[in-house]
C-alpha cells in the first residue's frame, strides 16, 4: 500500500517531497527486511512442508500401488488379514458418509446462522453462538465417545428399528439394527462440523450489507422471503466456502468415524448398515505398520483420502465459479 | 448487552479452573519430590542389602537410587493387570514410575522396534521378521502374565456359561448362524428356549492379541472356518471384517457387548470380569465345556511345559478342566540397554512383576505365572545389559 501511495506522490519540490523521502527512508528500516523475511519465509516453509509432505506420502504408497497399480483406487476388497488391498470400498463409505452428514448439516448449519445473524433477539444469539463455539472445541475423540457410549443403543433400539418401519423410506434402513452404522457416523459427523457450518456461514451472512436486506423489505418481501432472496444468494460464496471447508472435515475425520460405523469393509446396502471409510481403516491399521505391503497401503490409503479431497474441492470451486456468474446481484434475485 | 457479564463470568470461570489446575500441578510435584527424597534418606541411613543396587530379590526390586519415569505402551488386553501392579509397585518404590499405554500390542511391537518407550507388550511374541526390524538391537521377550479370552454374551433370557464348541463358535462369527433360537447352538448348549433374537458378532477392528487366540482355536477346531478364510495361520487382524461389526480395543468390544442386546464378542477375560458380563463355556480339547476362572486360564497355563517365544501358543491345550482359550502376555526390552540408570530401574520393576506382582492376579481375571514360567521370565531379566555390554543384574 505504501509502495502505490509514494509512487502517487508528485515528484519535484516543497514539502511534498520531503514526505516521499521520509516514505522512501521508512522502507529500508529493519522493520521491513525482518517484514519480508517472515513473509518469504513463511511461505516458503509452509510450501516446503505441504511438498515434503506429497513426497513422502507418494514415497511411501509406492510400493502399494506398484502392486495393486491404479486398480487401487477402485478394487473393492480391503482385507489386512488376508493381504488384499484396495481402496474401493473405503472411498465409498468416504464420499456416502460424507454426503449424508451434508444433507444433515447444511440445512441445519444454514439455518442456525440465518436465525443467529438475521433473526434471533441479541440475548439469545451471544450464548447461542458461544455453545455452538463450544462445539467446535471439543476433541473429535470426545465425540466418538459420546457417539459410541450414548448414541449407540439409542440408535440401536429405537432410531434404526423406526426408521427402517417408515412407509416408503424403509427400505434405506433396512437390515439388522447394530448401531455402529453409516448413518451413525454421518450424525457424528455433522456434530462435529456444524460449528465450522454456522460459524462461517454466519460471518457471510452478517457481511452482506444491510441495504440490500432494506431494499428486499422496501420491495414489499417478508423477513423471510428477504433472508432467502436476498441475503443467502449475496452470501452465496461465503455459504459455500463453509460447506467446503465441513465436507474437508467431514471426509477426513478418521477416530470419531472408527470408534461409530462398525469398521466393516463391505458394500452398505443401507444406510444402516455397518460400513468403513479411509480415514476409520487407517485408524485402525496404522499400528500395523510392519515395514512392507500393508503399511505402504495404509499410508496409499491416505494418499486416496489427499487426492478425493483435493478433487472434491475442485469440484465444488468449479460449482462456485459456474453458478456466481448469473446471480451477481440481490436485483437478479429478486426477479 | 446482557451476553457482556456472561461473556465475563465465562472467563471468571476459566481464570478459575486454570488456577485450580495449576495448584493441582504444583502440589502434584511437591508430593511426587518430598516422597522421592524420604526414602532415599532412610536408604543411606541403614546400609542396604542389596549391595552394588543391581541384585534382584523380593526385597531388592523395591530399590532404586534414582528417580525414573518409565514409558510402555502396546497390549490393551494387559491394561487392568499393568495399571494395579505398576500403582502397587510405585506405592513401594515412589522412585520410579511407569506410564503404559495400552494402545493395542501392534503399537508395542511398533514402539519398541523404533525404541520410542522403554518398554514394548505384546500378546503375540514378536516374530523373526519384527525381531529383524528392531532398531535398537536384541529384543528380550518377557512373559509376565497369564489370561485368557472369554466370549462373552448379552442375551436377555440366556444362562451364563452357554455350551459353545468351535464349529458353532465359526458358525456365528462367519454369519451362517445368525438368530440365537438357531437349532444347532441348541443342539451344542443344550438350550432350546433361546431367544428370537438377532446374533450381532462384535469383533476387533484393530489387530488384537484376543482376536488371534480365538482364530487359533477357531482353526484347530473348525473346518468351515479354515475354509471361509483360507488360511490356518492365525493373524492379529480380524479375517471375517464383513460379518458382523467391528470396535477398536477390548474397551470397543466391552462397551458393545454391555449395551447392545444379542450381541457376542471376545474380550480379555480380565475385561469381561471387570463389566460383569456372562462368558460362554467353551470346548476344550479334553471334551468338556469350560467357562474361563482364575482356575481353568492357570490349568491352560501349567500345560506350557517348554514356553518360549516362538513356542508361546496355549490355546486349545490337553488336560482335565483347562479353558482352550489362554495366552501369556509379553514384554519386550531391548537387551542392551542405553542408560544405566533406567535399565535397572527397568529390570527391578520387570523382576518384581513377574514375581511379588502375580499376587494381583486372580482378583484382576489373570493367573499367577506357573513357576516354570515365572523363572523363565526372570531369566530372561537377568540377561539385559547396561550401555557397556555386560549383564545388569545378579540374583
Amino acid at each position: 500500500m505504501s509502495s502505490d501511495s509514494t509512487g502517487a506522490l508528485p515528484r519535484e519540490g516543497g514539502p511534498v517531497s520531503r514526505v516521499r523521502a521520509a516514505l522512501l527512508q521508512k522502507r529500508t528500516r529493519p522493520g521491513e527486511h525482518a517484514y519480508t523475511v517472515l513473509r518469504w519465509g513463511g511461505a516458503g516453509l509452509f510450501a516446503a512442508v505441504v511438498v515434503a509432505l506429497l513426497i513422502s506420502i507418494a514415497a511411501s504408497s509406492s510400493q502399494a500401488l506398484a502392486h495393486s497399480g491404479v486398480g487401487f483406487l477402485w478394487s473393492g476388497t480391503w482385507n489386512p488379514a488376508a493381504g488384499e488391498y484396495g481402496a474401493g470400498i473405503l472411498v465409498v463409505g468416504t464420499l456416502l458418509t460424507t454426503a449424508v452428514a451434508m444433507v444433515i448439516v447444511v440445512p441445519i448449519g444454514l439455518g442456525t446462522a440465518a436465525f443467529l445473524s438475521e433473526l434471533a433477539p441479541g440475548w439469545l444469539a451471544g450464548p447461542l453462538s458461544t455453545l455452538i463455539g463450544l462445539l467446535a472445541a471439543v476433541p473429535s475423540i470426545v465425540v466418538g465417545l459420546w457417539g459410541l457410549i450414548v448414541l449407540t443403543p439409542i440408535f440401536a433400539n429405537q432410531v434404526e428399528p423406526f426408521l427402517a418401519s417408515m412407509p416408503l423410506l424403509g427400505w434405506l434402513f433396512r437390515g439388522e439394527a447394530y448401531g455402529p452404522s453409516i448413518l451413525l457416523a454421518s450424525v457424528v459427523l455433522a456434530v462435529m462440523t456444524l460449528p465450522t457450518m454456522v460459524a462461517l456461514s454466519r460471518t457471510a451472512l452478517a457481511a452482506v450489507p444491510v441495504a440490500d436486506r432494506e431494499a428486499a423489505l422496501a420491495l414489499g418481501a417478508t423477513r423471510w422471503q428477504a433472508v432467502r432472496k436476498a441475503v443467502i444468494p449475496a452470501a452465496r460464496s461465503g455459504i459455500q466456502a463453509a460447506v467446503t471447508l465441513a465436507v474437508g472435515r467431514a471426509m477426513g475425520e478418521s477416530i470419531a468415524v472408527a470408534m461409530v460405523i462398525g469398521n466393516r469393509p463391505a458394500l452398505p446396502t443401507s444406510l444402516t448398515a455397518p460400513g468403513a471409510t479411509l480415514g476409520s481403516a487407517i485408524v485402525n491399521q496404522f499400528a500395523e505398520a510392519s515395514p512392507g505391503l500393508g503399511a505402504s497401503s495404509v499410508i496409499a490409503l491416505g494418499a486416496v483420502l489427499l487426492l478425493l479431497t483435493v478433487a472434491v474441492n475442485a469440484g465444488g470451486q468449479a460449482l462456485l465459479r459456474s453458478g456466481g456468474g448469473h446471480r451477481a446481484g440481490t436485483a437478479g434475485a429478486l426477479r | 448487552m446482557i451476553t457482556r457479564p456472561s461473556a465475563r463470568g465465562w472467563k471468571n470461570t476459566l481464570v478459575g479452573l486454570s488456577a485450580l489446575a495449576l495448584v493441582s500441578v504444583i502440589a502434584a510435584c511437591g508430593s511426587t519430590s518430598g516422597g522421592g527424597s524420604t526414602p532415599s534418606g532412610s536408604a543411606t541411613a541403614t546400609p542396604s542389602p542389596c549391595g552394588s543396587n543391581t541384585v534382584l530379590s523380593a526385597t531388592c526390586d523395591t530399590e532404586t537410587q534414582a528417580s525414573v519415569t518409565l514409558t510402555g505402551a502396546g497390549a490393551n488386553s494387559i491394561e487392568p493387570f499393568f495399571e494395579t501392579v505398576f500403582y502397587e509397585y510405585n506405592q513401594k518404590n515412589s522412585r520410579t514410575t511407569v506410564n503404559y499405554s495400552p494402545a493395542g500390542s501392534s503399537v508395542g511391537v511398533s514402539d519398541i522396534q523404533q525404541a520410542t518407550v522403554n518398554f514394548g507388550d505384546s500378546e503375540i511374541p514378536m516374530t523373526s521378521s519384527q525381531l529383524s526390524a528392531a532398531t535398537g538391537g536384541t529384543v528380550l521377550q518377557i512373559p509376565v502374565d497369564l489370561g485368557g479370552v472369554a466370549i462373552s454374551y448379552n442375551v436377555p433370557g440366556a444362562p451364563a456359561n452357554l455350551k459353545l464348541d468351535g464349529p458353532t463358535l465359526a458358525g456365528i462369527f462367519d454369519g451362517s448362524i445368525t438368530n440365537w433360537d438357531s437349532p444347532l447352538i441348541a443342539t451344542v448348549s443344550g438350550v432350546s428356549n433361546l431367544p428370537n433374537l438377532a446374533i450381532k458378532p462384535v469383533h476387533r477392528a484393530d489387530a488384537s492379541g484376543p482376536g488371534y487366540d480365538l482364530e487359533q482355536y477357531l482353526i484347530d477346531t473348525a473346518p468351515a472356518w479354515v475354509t471361509a478364510i483360507g488360511t490356518s495361520t492365525p493373524s492379529r487382524t480380524w479375517p471375517l471384517a464383513t460379518v458382523g461389526i467391528g470396535e477398536q480395543l477390548n474397551t470397543g468390544v466391552a462397551t458393545y457387548v454391555s449395551q447392545t442386546s444379542g450381541s457376542v464378542g471376545f474380550v480379555e477375560y480380565g475385561y469381561a470380569l471387570q463389566n460383569g458380563f456372562v462368558n460362554a463355556a467353551i470346548l476344550d480339547a479334553a471334551g468338556a465345556y469350560v467357562a474361563p476362572t482364575e482356575a481353568s486360564i492357570a490349568l491352560a497355563g501349567a500345560q506350557a511345559a517348554n514356553l518360549s517365544s516362538t513356542n508361546f501358543n496355549v490355546v486349545n491345550e490337553t488336560g482335565a478342566g483347562v479353558y482352550p482359550l489362554a495366552n501369556f502376555s509379553w514384554t519386550l526390552v531391548y537387551q542392551k540397554q542405553s542408560d544405566t540408570t533406567t535399565a535397572i530401574a527397568l529390570g527391578k520393576l520387570l523382576d518384581w512383576v513377574v514375581t511379588t506382582g502375580q499376587q494381583d492376579a486372580a482378583a484382576l481375571g489373570y493367573s499367577p505365572l506357573p513357576a516354570n514360567v515365572a523363572s523363565l521370565a526372570q531369566k530372561t531379566i537377568l540377561e539385559i545389559e547396561g550401555s557397556t555390554g555386560t549383564p545388569l543384574f545378579s540374583s
